[in-house]
């Protein structure tokens, strides 16, 4: 059956066609959707589907079930890994059982991540293979691939697409009849107990592994040369495959000798020893670090080859950031060849910038709101996090000072604190992100007895990846539902001296609970409980009284993206109005108001 | 064909190139290809999709090389002009989706010189789409009638029953009627220009 998936979805398909036992992550842009594609396909229940609470608790989920056989696929963004990195460094020293593979998305550009790191390193740093899709149809191929090199090695396998693979579709002839894997179950083993002799004997065995994995990688059809003449270009992942289009494009398909190398880590030593035997002159076009190219510099050391010029990332040659597309990709090939090419740059215009916001009726804007009125005057620093509610750096709001990664809001706000100790210090987190890696921040605040306000944003979901449940909503990608995590509780059984939850549309209850937090001495946590509106229905849409009188007071304060200004007067667009109410509050003439049915 | 489908985070642009692709591949098409926004842009930021109905190996489409434009929202229309052919058709509607920064004050919105811009670089067809769906009561068909508007004037080269077939397979069956009247009323705007 030929569907048409995203990369992401492929990824998924490949694991169920490969018989996978298990599955879990945390939501992170560009990985979301494999997890989530999982458990949509998964009808009968037969895959255990989870979305952990981090990365580090998805991966170790996956470990235990490894170790008893199964088949395991853990999903995550870049920087999940990071976060993820301990279990994976030890669990290369204990090894698997049933296959596992890690899918570890990238994201060059950065389109929605705090870095461009390249998780290829990763491979590097923790000796396991790394498989790098140049499309969605190489990604399902690959994923199945990927649980027999697990097995065969008995190491993890890291299968890394880029936003470009993940978020891009192709034409997919999918496994119709896709089987469980079938396995023993858990069998005690001193294996499975790291301790310095067995790491040090490990070490070794991982190391001659290399070579091994080596040797597979220069066999496999994920990585291929075409000899064409004594010039080459190199690439991987998806610029291998914007590479072709532009040898097309610049008719030079014939005349260019070509490596493509998505089966990436350890290199394939012989394929690269091959490919600078055959070519003088090699560009080397890859997204993120030089990966390949410092492979190959490698081997020409390697193999005493001394008349060949490699030219890329490391000689400057290539951006070292950002993404490659289509037509810079042609223009370093062009300029690489010494070959004309049309440029295709177009006129400019300029044009209303449109920035990310938070939604109309989102509950975080009055949460910032209510924050910043409180604490107007008064020396503050606002240390945000990840999530939708860092987009309240955005102005007219303007209250994000800091961010930094996840969980680490409430962290750096104590450090602040701390040397700055007439700063008021806030920290707010969002209620996924504080259970992913926000508690031990609260009760370090706790033992420490640092005197911070910790602003919880709970609207009951994980916005910003899409809507994913968690362990406060209780509900499970095993569509059950288990016992709630009451945020206030937690705060409460750490030992967090004020804690409150208020309504953020109740403007003044909000300040007057926030100025209460500022002036408690120790650790304070308010809790804003409000859905978000992707999670709940909208109320009675407001609109603005043709006597408006244009001081545009609320446009100014809370910058809400339903509103607009039409003949120096206020409007509200219905389509996006959510009926929040917070521009009728603050509202100095009182001309909005719900809108009656006939006005709508 | 390449095709650019352009708009607003939530206006449903994901949703529209998977309806092309599918349609393409129904049609007989070996392989279709879409490229997606997702992630922060969604949170009411530009957001481009995709779509190449012939075999290539990647999904994105060069600069200055799609057949056809659709957007839904006139600045966004401009905003990708410049991967259109230079004799590419663009088919936009006019209705406005104000950012912040323009009710801010910070940024300007001029849709004469945004129309005159895409009318410049491109063969336009302007499309006021929100009024086209009103009568059918939801905004969020606007993207069903311009895939009906390029259908009705004989741009996708795709047949009306893949195309309905393919809408089908895309939306909840609550969806399905009115999203075919949206594309019917589509194809008779295209009819009466």
């Amino acid at each position: 059956m030929k569907e048409i998936l995203l990369g992401n979805a492929a990824i998924a398909l490949g694991a169920i066609s490969a018989g996978v036992n298990l599955v879990s992550g945390y939501p992170g842009t560009p990985s979301t959707e494999v997890l989530q594609t999982v458990a949509k396909y998964n009808t009968d229940g037969n895959i255990y589907v989870e979305w952990s609470t981090n990365e580090k608790a998805a991966l170790e989920v996956a470990a235990g079930a490894s170790y008893s056989g199964a088949r395991t696929m853990i999903t995550m963004k870049q920087v999940g890994l990071n976060v993820a990195s301990d279990p994976l460094m030890c669990l290369t020293y204990v090894g698997v059982k049933g296959g596992m593979v890690v899918v570890v998305a990238d994201d060059p550009g950065p389109i929605s991540s705090q870095t461009e790191q390249d998780t290829r390193h990763f491979g590097e740093y923790a000796n396991i293979p790394v498989l790098d899709p140049s499309s969605p149809e190489e990604a399902y191929q690959m994923t199945k691939y990927a649980f027999e090199l697990s097995e065969q090695l008995k190491l993890p396998v890291i299968m890394r697409p880029t936003t470009k693979v993940s978020h891009a579709s192709g034409t997919i002839d999918i496994d119709e009849n896709p089987q469980l894997h079938k396995f023993d179950g858990f069998v005690k083993s001193p294996d499975f107990v790291i301790f310095p002799p067995l790491s040090y004997r490990r070490h070794i065995e991982i190391e001659k592994q290399q070579a091994e994995i080596s040797e597979i990688f220069d066999n496999i059809s994920f990585n291929s040369i075409t000899v064409k003449s004594e010039t080459g270009i190199a690439a991987g992942g998806i610029t291998a495959a914007i590479v072709k289009d532009v040898l097309k494009e610049l008719n030079v398909e014939e005349k260019v000798s070509f490596l493509k190398v998505c089966a990436v880590f350890p290199e394939p030593r012989a394929t690269y020893k091959k490919f600078i035997e055959q070519t003088k002159n090699i560009l080397v076009l890859e997204e993120l670090d030089p990966v390949i190219e410092t492979g190959l510099i490698k081997a020409l050391a390697d193999n005493k080859i001394t008349d060949v010029t490699i030219t890329g990332k490391i000689d400057g040659r290539i951006n070292p950031a950002g993404e490659l597309r289509f037509d810079t990709v042609k223009k370093y090939i062009a300029e690489f060849l010494g070959i004309s090419y049309e440029d295709n740059s177009a006129p400019a215009v300029e044009l209303p910038a449109r920035y990310p916001v938070l939604c109309a009726g989102c509950p975080h804007r009055a949460s910032f709101y209510g924050v910043k009125k409180a604490m107007k005057g008064k020396k503050s620093a606002f240390c945000g996090d990840i999530g939708c509610y860092t987009l309240g750096n955005a102005k007219p709001l303007d209250m994000v000072d800091t961010c930094l990664c996840m969980g680490a809001g409430i962290t750096v706000a104590q450090g602040i604190k701390r040397m700055n100790p007439d700063t008021n210090a806030f920290a707010f987190i969002g209620d996924s992100t504080f259970f992913a890696s926000g508690m031990t921040g609260l009760a370090n605040a706790v033992y420490n007895n640092t005197n911070i306000n910790i602003i919880v944003l709970d609207n009951s979901t994980t916005a910003m990846t899409g809507h994913q449940p968690h362990p406060g909503t209780g509900k499970t990608m095993m569509k059950t539902q288990s016992r709630e995590i009451d945020i206030s509780s937690v705060a409460k059984a750490l030992n967090a001296g004020f804690v409150e939850t208020v309504n953020p549309y109740d403007l003044e209850k909000s300040m007057e609970t926030v100025k209460n937090a500022a002036n408690f001495e120790g650790v304070s946590v308010i809790i804003f409980k409000a859905p978000c509106i992707a999670v709940s229905k909208p109320s009675s849409l407001y609109n603005v009284d043709n006597s408006c009188v244009g001081c545009m007071h609320c446009i100014n304060e809370i910058g809400c993206p339903a509103m607009y200004v039409e003949n120096n007067k206020v409007h509200i667009n219905d389509t996006l109005c959510f009926g929040c109410g917070l521009c009728g509050k603050i509202c100095p003439t009182n001309k909005i108001n719900v809108a009656s049915k006939e006005e709508k | 064909m390449d095709i650019l489908v352009s708009g607003v985070g939530g206006q449903g642009t994901i949703l529209t190139s998977k309806i092309l692709a599918k349609a393409a591949v129904l049609n007989g098409s070996s392989c279709a290809r879409t490229g997606e926004t997702i992630g922060m842009s969604q949170r009411g930021g530009c957001v481009v999709s995709h779509v190449r109905t012939e075999n290539t190996f990647s999904p994105y489409i060069p600069m200055r090389s799609a057949d056809l434009l659709l957007s839904f929202e006139l600045c966004e229309g401009a905003r990708n002009i410049a991967q259109l052919k230079k004799d590419g058709i663009a088919i936009v509607n006019t209705a406005q989706i104000n950012p912040v920064s323009v009710s801010l004050g910070v940024s300007e919105y001029s849709s004469e010189k945004i129309k005159k811009y895409i009318s410049d670089n491109s063969k336009a067809y302007f499309i006021d789409a929100n009024a086209v769906v009103e009568k059918s009561g939801t905004v969020k068909a606007v993207n069903i009638v311009l895939i009906g508007f390029a259908f009705g004037l004989g741009l996708l080269k795709i047949s009306k029953e893949a195309i309905v077939d393919s809408i089908k397979q895309n939306v909840s069956s609550k969806f399905y009627e009115l999203d075919v009247r949206a594309f019917e009323a589509g194809i008779a705007c295209a009819q009466n220009i």
